[in-house]
């Protein structure tokens, strides 16, 4: 068991890193550090599917030198997926950052409980 | 290749092009474009759907210049097709409906925005409908979360607000669990497409390989997309933000986004992970279980509501379990009426969500039942399109609702450890829906007691794109329940093309 | 739409009717105008039920699935049902116009009441399950506004009673529905039943469950315990003419549903002898005892006769629930003679609050003196409803027992006579009172109250005292000459038996 973990450690740590992540993102009351732990599980997401590409001794796979053999490089379909995911990872965050700002310049407070017990409160009165 | 083949492809980009004009637009045009953009892919759709249903058989449409195994693809059936269409025409109506209250909630200066949001919104939808790509899913879903996230932070409210941080944080999970399961599919497969990807799990469930990998895969893609589509016990979110955002966004996302979300695990269920797989390791019976739950328990919180809005928010919390108790019944005819359910579902929600801003306008603009006492005579039309809608949800002949609960109690039939506890917990739901729909009916059409505060301001009569919504969304809702064989054929049709 | 569409025209014209009611201004201004075009539209109703009746047939309105559809028919049942309907629905009309002259917002009453006599002939008409749910649904809606009419704080909530009762009833049938649907051909309603062996056979005991919830969801429209709370509830709030209707048709609506379902749908042969027949007759029972007990403790007047509604419409169950012939027969026939009686009654308490404004029994002390002739109505009736020999009741009740004595239940066989009796006993106990105190309130009676407000021989209006007199005089002479009436209801009991 212990040496399935360490064979594949990159995958240990990514789904160690996620469950991580989620776990911030859900328990958490930290407006902030929800953010964080949002990041942290897309994190561990790219550290899987890169290492899921990477192929020991081969090259990033942009054509150079004229080798045009497929053996020469690594599988380049990964690396465009966390590309991708950076981009949608990057816009979320931004989104969230966003409201995390306005909800603070409104209820001064980061704490999710108690933006939603103000919103209450405001909207009765 | 016929020229309709382009079409699902034209209808995404229209969606989305409209949106990136829509940005220089003042709001008044980007609201005049959306509409007519909706109206367009609609017809698109519809050319799509005809298309299929004249050849009979469904197709792959290449994007791009890779072919099968590495590219992307859009592939087009009956039910592709038929669901786009259904979507479009709700879209349209609720944003039809929702004009005026869209108007006053939005500042001038951002309205174009919020009509950017409902083409973003329009057009991830279609490629959830349409994709043949995991990852391209993934991305839409994405786009999906934030154009939903914009429509409810566009009011600028303390409630809405925070009602959005929720849905964007429970969303997140959601998208996230989804993605780590696309990826560990992808390192086992090594395919992206659904197709190529099909193929290799079936090989890999024959040679009994990775078993442990495949339940996570489908555990983690199941639970993903519920919590995105509020299954009962994710659903927290769903009655801050479908009470609090302005009423075209409520309509269209408890109408719309949550059934994308279940369309996408359908047809993840069907074209990738294989049926059989599924029912044979036990993750259909976790889901009808959440139904079933869900099922009761949305009504129970429902009872307990004094907000009317946030009632029919728990409404849908209910709704949602029956389309899972369908698709967990784990047989074809289970998963036809759970098709049939997202159809019902959309139209009879959105028409309760649009004809209460008509019975709000006739009350001041408030939301609970002592000052909605009477509303049913103060706006008549609304009033009708509510007991309509509520009718339909509680499975009154004739409404779309009712043959809806038909086709779960006869597929119900077919398997045997099944057959009891969902006609017991059908039965048990249907009459608490009755209680708190048919209560809130009789209080619309109750007279006002003296000392019931008086209205500020009445709006006797709606505009008449509201006025033109409500009959349309009946209509929609007639149309299902009084002639439904020809729907449930195609929807078994194109259940039989997903293979 | 294929078929004989006069059976179409008993159920549109007065939903048509009542509709314009509701909506012509003139109807709301002008009285004339409401009662007599109400009066005509019931008349007109009598004649379109009978040629409905006679020309029979069958249509189809309208396909759901291919295995559903909506549809009409007239067969034994709804004939009877149908002729019953708009025969006693065009007395009480014409009772109405007078008795309605005293209460606000008449328009409503007559638009619903009009409605409401459209909707149950097409329940009277169905063709299949799917049909009668539809219009059962349909009437708890359409006569909800019969009970909410005085839309006092009381009426509301009676009317959301009823209308949970009557919903929870008819979603506990829908269950049964469902299933039924599953494992039967079609749910046209045909003689001896339409389920499928073969789609039935592993599925015994969901079947009988389902069975036995509709029968009890059915039978709170019947007011059949557990299902009977809203019935004293709801029907003393309404106006006196709405409760005749709701007691007297309305309640045998879900009788109707029930004969449907059992003899027509799953057919007799397969209850015979289950625990869903044992139960079925031990609630009956219970209820015709409780609603007999409940009725003769009740000092309101109106209170009291719907309680009475309780005990008898489950005479009329008592006998379906037996599943033999000559039951049957006696069930039908209580249909008819409780409808007729039970009319009487309601309509005489009516008379009685408008012309005296009493509500209660010991109120009415004397009441020989101020309208001998109404209540002289009231006896007939009452001994008819009692059984008394040779009033309605007795023919009825007659076939009732000798049903249940032949019928091999069992421990029923006797119990169930037995219960009938002593209910008998109660039934007089709780009707003849009124007659006593009303003809000979005894020497210390001096009638103060009558004589200060002159109310010695102020019958009411000949509007109301001819549909009283008729309909008692229907109670008696269908005790004399049960002849044909018998003869009918015995054809019908052979086919589904």
């Amino acid at each position: 068991m212990i040496q399935h973990l360490s064979l594949n450690i990159e995958e240990t740590a990514a789904v160690i890193l996620f469950g991580v992540g989620f776990t911030i993102l859900l328990l958490h009351r930290n407006l902030i550090k929800k953010i964080m732990g949002m990041n942290i599980m897309d994190t561990a997401t790219y550290l899987f599917l890169a290492s899921k590409g990477y192929i020991t001794g081969r090259a990033v796979p942009i054509v150079a030198d004229g080798v045009q053999e497929v053996s020469a490089y690594i599988n380049p379909v990964p690396s465009g997926l966390v590309l991708t995911g950076i981009v949608v990872s990057v816009s979320t965050t931004a989104l969230m950052l966003s409201l995390t700002i306005r909800l603070y310049e409104r209820y001064h407070s980061l704490d999710l409980d108690e933006i939603l017990i103000l919103a209450k409160e405001e909207e009765q009165t | 290749m016929s020229f309709v083949q382009n079409f699902p492809f034209f209808s995404i980009i229209l969606a989305m092009f409209s949106g990136i004009v829509s940005s220089v637009l003042p709001g008044k045009k980007a609201r005049n474009l959306s509409l007519l953009m909706i109206a367009v892919t609609t017809a698109l759709s519809a050319g799509t759907l005809f298309f299929c249903l004249r050849t009979g058989e469904s197709y792959t449409y290449m994007m791009g210049h890779f072919p099968a195994p590495w590219g992307n693809e859009i592939r087009a059936g009956i039910l592709e097709g038929a669901t786009a269409v259904f979507f479009g025409v709700v879209m349209f109506l609720a944003v039809l409906g929702g004009l005026d209250h869209t108007a006053e909630d939005v500042e001038e200066k951002k309205l174009n925005l919020f009509y950017i949001m409902i083409d973003l919104m329009l057009s991830s939808l279609l490629a959830l409908v349409y994709t043949n790509d995991l990852f391209t899913a993934y991305v839409f879903v994405e786009i999906n979360t934030i154009a939903g996230c914009g429509l409810i932070m566009i009011r600028q409210k303390g409630r809405s607000m925070s009602a959005a941080i929720r849905y964007m944080i429970m969303s997140q999970l959601g998208s996230g669990l989804f993605l780590i399961g696309l990826s560990i599919l992808y390192d086992i497969t090594g395919h992206l497409l659904m197709s190529p990807a099909k193929e290799s799990v079936a090989a890999l469930a024959a040679a009994g390989d990775y078993r442990i990998p495949m339940l996570v895969i489908m555990a983690v893609i199941g639970v993903g997309l519920a919590i995105k589509s509020g299954l009962y016990p994710f659903h927290y979110w769903i009655p801050d933000t479908y009470g609090y955002a302005t009423p075209t966004a409520s309509a269209v996302l408890s109408g719309l986004v949550s059934k994308g979300y279940i369309f996408l695990l359908i047809k993840i269920f069907y074209r990738v992970l294989g049926y059989d797989n599924l029912v044979s390791s036990q993750m259909v019976n976790v889901l009808y279980v959440f139904g079933i739950t869900g099922m009761v328990m949305g009504s129970l919180h429902a009872i307990h509501e004094t907000d009317t809005r946030r009632m029919t928010a728990y409404s849908s919390v209910a709704q949602i379990g029956y389309i899972y108790m369908g698709i967990g019944l784990g047989t074809q005819p289970g998963m036809v009426a759970a098709v049939f359910h997202i159809f019902t579902h959309s139209a009879t929600k959105a028409l309760l969500f649009i004809s209460a801003v008509g019975l709000y306008e006739a009350s001041g603009d408030k939301k609970d039942y002592i000052s909605l006492r009477g509303a049913g005579y103060r706006n008549p039309l609304a009033g009708i399109g509510f007991t309509v809608g509520s009718l339909s949800m509680v499975g009154f002949p004739m409404l779309s609702g009712f043959i809806s609960k038909l086709l779960f109690a006869t597929s119900a039939l077919e398997s045997p450890h099944k057959m009891l506890p969902t006609l017991i917990v059908l039965a048990v739901s249907t009459t608490l829906n009755a209680v708190y729909f048919l209560r809130l009916v009789i209080t619309l059409y109750s007279r006002r007691r003296p000392e019931d505060a008086p209205i500020s301001e009445v709006k006797v009569r709606s505009s008449w794109h509201l006025r033109l919504a409500i009959l349309c969304f009946i209509a929609v809702n007639l149309v299902l329940g009084m002639s439904s064989q020809p729907i449930v054929q195609a929807i078994t049709d194109g259940l039989a093309m997903f293979g | 739409m294929e078929g004989n569409m006069i059976l179409l025209l008993p159920m549109l014209c007065p939903i048509a009717a009542g509709i314009v009611v509701l909506a012509g201004k003139v109807f709301r201004k002008n009285r004339k105008y409401l009662t007599g075009l109400s009066v005509m539209v019931l008349v007109l109703e009598f004649a379109l039920a009978l040629w409905a009746v006679m020309s029979g047939g069958g249509l189809t309105m309208l396909r759901l699935t291919d295995q559903l559809s909506l549809g009409l028919h007239a067969d034994g049942v709804s004939r009877l049902f149908a002729m019953l309907t708009a025969s006693v629905w065009l007395l009480v009309g014409i009772y109405s116009v007078a008795y309605m002259s005293h209460e606000e917002e008449e328009h409503r009453f007559f638009g619903y009441y009009l409605i409401a006599v459209g909707v149950l002939m097409g329940l009277n008409f169905s063709a299949n399950l799917i049909t009668l749910y539809v219009f059962y649904e349909l009437m708890t809606l359409t006569s909800l506004p019969l009970v909410l009419h005085e839309r006092s704080k009381e009426a509301v909530r009676a009317g959301l009673k009823y209308l949970f009762y009557s919903v929870a009833g008819a979603f506990l049938a829908l269950f049964g529905i469902f299933f039924l649907a599953g494992v039967s051909e079609s749910l046209t309603f045909t003689a001896g039943g339409v389920l499928n062996d073969g789609a039935l056979a592993g599925k015994e005991g969901v079947f009988l469950i389902s069975a036995f919830c509709m029968i009890l969801g059915f039978g709170a429209k019947a007011g059949m315990f557990p299902l009977h709370g809203w019935l004293p509830t709801a029907h003393p709030v309404a106006p006196a003419c709405a409760s005749a209707v709701l007691s007297g048709l309305i309640t045998k609506a879900g009788v109707l549903a029930i004969i449907r379902v059992v003899y027509y749908v799953i057919g007799a042969d397969r209850l015979r002898g289950t625990w869903v027949q044992n139960a079925w007759i031990l609630l009956t029972l219970l209820t015709v005892f409780m609603g007999s007990m409940l009725a003769y403790k009740e000092p309101v007047m109106k209170k009291r006769l719907a309680y009475s509604t309780v005990s008898q419409v489950s005479y009329v169950l008592f006998g379906l629930s037996m599943l033999n012939q000559t039951a049957f027969v006696g069930a039908l026939s209580h249909v008819v003679f409780h409808s007729v009686i039970k009319n009487v009654l309601f309509l005489t308490a009516g008379a009685v609050i408008v012309t005296t404004g009493w509500t209660r029994v010991e109120q009415m002390r004397g009441l020989g003196q101020v309208m001998p002739k109404t209540l002289a109505c009231y006896t007939a009736a009452a001994l008819a409803l009692i059984g008394i020999p040779p009033a309605s009741g007795f023919v009825s009740k007659w076939y009732l027992a000798s049903g249940a004595l032949s019928s091999g239940t069992g421990v029923w066989a006797w119990a169930g006579p037995a219960v009938l009796l002593v209910s008998a006993l109660l039934t007089a106990g709780y009707l003849l009172p009124l007659t006593i105190q009303g003809f000979f309130p005894g020497h210390d009676f001096k009638g103060e109250e009558i004589q200060k407000r002159k109310l010695t021989g102020k019958e009411p209006s000949i509007w109301m005292l001819a549909p009283i007199a008729a309909l008692a005089a229907a109670a008696l002479l269908f005790g004399c000459f049960p002849g044909s009436l018998i003869s009918m209801l015995q054809s019908i009991a052979a086919s589904v038996l």
